[in-house]
């Protein structure tokens, strides 16, 4: 029997990932989880283990209030972009006048900052913004108050436009690549047996990208999840999603507020965390359901 | 043999660099003590200074025009007396005070952080204070102090030694002021129309409700704002004054006394304001209500800025329709802004040079021109040519005079209550709890103090 060499080769390639994750992502992970529970020395605190940080903030009306709106925000954005990104995919399958260039034009999105889409939605769909303005224009409305407001609610249809806009073409993307190396030859063969449009895309299609397609949903979902800026500028005010909160929190003058913002991006963490976790699970009981694990 | 020259050279040589530092910082508490004591000329100072060579100056840089002032004409005034000067641009002024803090706290002390100068007031200021991170008493000892009267019985000269309510003891320098004006677009809102006190806005907004709102706290625009509310609803009816004294002083007891009217009028205010009652539009900074006052959006606008309206028509970041308006009457909250220089400044001399430069007549004569910032320095200090000069550099206002301005002032708000008003106004306001004020400002104080 040969004894078990260590393969050095593969140690070094991966030497450089394991180097970067366990400094920079797990050192900052432990340090927060430290700073969260009161070990914070370079304040001048040290009250470890100390859980009364969440204790308050999971006892505030304000958190829970934020979650909801995160949560919202998150899985609503993400389950458009969804919808609208698989629809592209199968409808770019068809080949139509233009379709080269539509092929270039529709990644566009993809290229252009989350900071410029937000310039873009307050350019936009803000009260004095082009859209305002051009009803004004036309005489339907006479006052900036008079345009209904799109954006700053917390209803979030500015946020969501933004990440919907973001988003789409990131998954149709995904999706897109994945009808391309499948060919057409099953849904050809169901369609010459009688099946209709509709059960052909979801007894054959769906299943076929299903795995690109969740993986891509669940990328989308963890970073709207976390995200900072589109509610920031676009958001309703108080009550904030989680991360303005960390961050109102991080930019207060009194530096005990340190710590409750490490607790808030902790427990946003933590939901999402939890989120992406529930979400694999009930894909691979889907998957093993259909014998395809 | 000579593998052990050779290491005995390279320990002495390791030696010598670990001694360096320590002689640069007993060099650098030297030059401390001696200029502090008034044994150094100004010529002395001006040469370790060119021996300097450099000096970091960290400022707000939300200002387009003050960054290209400091740029064109400060860093070659500096240039010429053999200093280069390293802008730092911040977002806040309270990251470079963060800076000093941590570099102090991780033992970097005199003549060893990475700080020279800093512009700032208020807040900023009593930290440094508090935590005895500043350089001592130079302001007097630079010959441009002459230009500030510091005689502390005369009320005129209140702003030079103190700062927010804080004695300065000389240890940062005047160098511009400003005050909380108000604008108002003309397009919209005539002058027969424009409010005068708060309770005249209130009208005003239920005849044009969504008309107004203000920059939301924890920003010192927004502070500002409600620091005056609380000015004009004081119940004794002694305006700025009580607000003058250190949280320790005062208590928050009495200082929920006070602030119960004026919080009760923003919470009943609410409802006016942009976005109406169901979603109330805060803006988070100058530029997004800037933004706004453009747009129409809001009728008034008000920050910091006694020459604002001039250069923002000129900038187009006001509409050009817009005005000085005297609101609210006689409560104008007027302040200085300083240069300081924490104590552990690595170029001490380059850095007095700079504050002695800002001080000077040309400095503010040129600032006053080129970026619309109020003067620092007095103006009955001056010989009265130079002082006539100092007032034909000055932008024109719109709509009042600057006796008018001068009129309505009001001194602005200790700096340990503004803490604690802003977190009265997140609680009591934002998130409209129900506990009663005296209670919200004693845990914002204890949370404040821990």
């Amino acid at each position: 029997m040969e004894q078990a060499r260590l393969d050095w080769g593969a140690i070094l390639a991966l030497a450089p990932v394991t180097l970067v994750l366990g400094l920079l992502f797990c050192g900052a992970l432990g340090l927060a989880i430290g700073q969260s529970l009161g070990f914070a020395p370079w304040y001048g605190i040290n009250t470890f283990p100390d859980f009364s940080h969440f204790a308050r903030l999971w006892s505030a009306p304000a958190f829970w209030a934020g979650l909801g709106l995160t949560l919202y925000y998150g899985v609503v954005s993400t389950l458009m972009a969804l919808v609208l990104g698989v629809g592209l995919a199968l409808a770019l399958r068809k080949s139509f006048a233009g379709r080269r260039l539509f092929d270039h034009v529709y990644k566009l999105p993809l290229m252009i900052p989350y900071g410029v889409a937000i310039a873009l939605a307050v350019l936009l769909l803000g009260n004095g913004g082009i859209a305002s303005r051009l009803l004004a224009w036309v005489g339907v409305i006479s006052d900036p108050a008079q345009f209904p407001r799109l954006i700053n609610t917390h209803a979030g249809w500015g946020i969501m436009a933004v990440y919907v806009w973001k988003q789409t073409p990131f998954i149709t993307l995904a999706v897109a690549a994945v009808l391309a190396g499948m060919g057409r030859q099953t849904q050809e063969a169901a369609a010459v047996l009688g099946a209709g449009r509709v059960r052909i895309f979801w007894e054959i299609t769906l299943p076929q990208i299903l795995p690109g397609l969740v993986s891509a949903a669940l990328i989308c979902l963890a970073f709207n999840l976390g995200a900072f800026e589109a509610p920031f500028i676009l958001g309703g005010g108080y009550p904030d999603t989680l991360p303005v909160m960390a961050w109102r929190a991080f930019n207060d003058a009194d530096y005990g507020r340190q710590l409750e913002g490490t607790a808030i991006a902790l427990s946003i963490a933590l939901v999402a965390g939890a989120l992406l976790l529930l979400s694999l699970m009930a894909y691979r009981a889907l998957e093993r359901r259909h014998g395809r694990v | 043999m000579r593998l052990a020259r050779i290491s005995s050279l390279l320990a002495g040589a390791a030696l010598a660099l670990l001694a360096l530092p320590t002689w640069a910082d007993e060099a650098d508490a030297q030059f401390r003590s001696q200029f502090l004591e008034g044994a150094l000329s100004w010529d002395q100072v001006l040469e370790i200074a060119r021996a300097e060579g450099q000096v970091q100056f960290y400022y707000w840089g939300g200002d387009d025009n003050l960054n290209v002032w400091v740029d064109s004409v400060v860093a070659p005034a500096m240039a010429q007396l053999g200093i280069t000067l390293r802008a730092n641009r911040l977002t806040a002024t309270k990251d470079a005070v963060d800076l000093v803090i941590a570099e102090a706290g991780a033992g970097r002390g005199i003549g060893d952080g990475s700080v020279d100068a800093i512009w700032l007031n208020g807040e900023n200021f009593l930290a440094l204070d508090r935590q005895q991170l500043l350089f001592g008493p130079f302001a007097q000892a630079v010959p441009n102090g002459a230009n500030f009267a510091w005689d502390e019985a005369d009320p005129r000269a209140q702003l030079n030694s103190r700062d927010f309510g804080t004695p300065t003891g000389g240890q940062e320098i005047p160098w511009s002021g400003e005050q909380y004006v108000c604008a108002a677009n003309r397009a919209l809102l005539p002058v027969a129309d424009t409010p005068s006190t708060f309770e005249e806005l209130r009208t005003y907004l239920q005849a044009h409700p969504g008309k107004f709102t203000y920059v939301k706290p924890p920003h010192y625009l927004g502070n500002t704002f409600v620091q005056q509310v609380l000015y004009a609803f004081n119940p004794d009816g002694t305006g700025a004054q009580p607000f003058q004294k250190s949280l320790d002083e005062l208590g928050t007891e009495e200082l929920a006394r006070l602030s119960q009217p004026g919080l009760d009028f923003l919470k009943d205010l609410e409802p006016l304001l942009l976005g109406g009652p169901d979603a109330v539009r805060y803006p988070e900074d100058a530029a997004a209500a800037q933004g706004l006052f453009r747009n129409g959006e809001i009728h008034l606008h008000c920050e910091f800025g006694l020459y604002a309206v001039a250069t923002r028509r000129d900038t187009g970041a006001y509409p050009e329709t817009a005005e000085e308006i005297i609101f609210p009457q006689g409560q104008m909250i007027k302040n200085k802004s300083y240069i300081a220089i924490p104590s552990n400044t690595p170029n001490p001399a380059a850095a007095l040079v700079l504050a002695d430069y800002m001080a000077s007549l040309e400095a503010q004569i040129s600032k006053l021109e080129l970026v619309g910032y109020p003067a620092g320095i007095d103006p009955w200090q001056l010989d009265p040519a130079d002082a006539e000069r100092l007032a034909a550099a000055a932008p024109p206002h719109f709509g009042v005079t600057q006796d008018e301005l001068d009129a309505n002032i009001a001194a602005d708000t200790n700096a340990s209550l503004v803490d604690v008003i802003e977190a009265s106004w997140l609680a009591y306001v934002e998130r409209k709890s129900t506990q009663p004020l005296a209670q919200i400002m004693a845990e914002a104080a204890a949370a404040l103090a821990r």
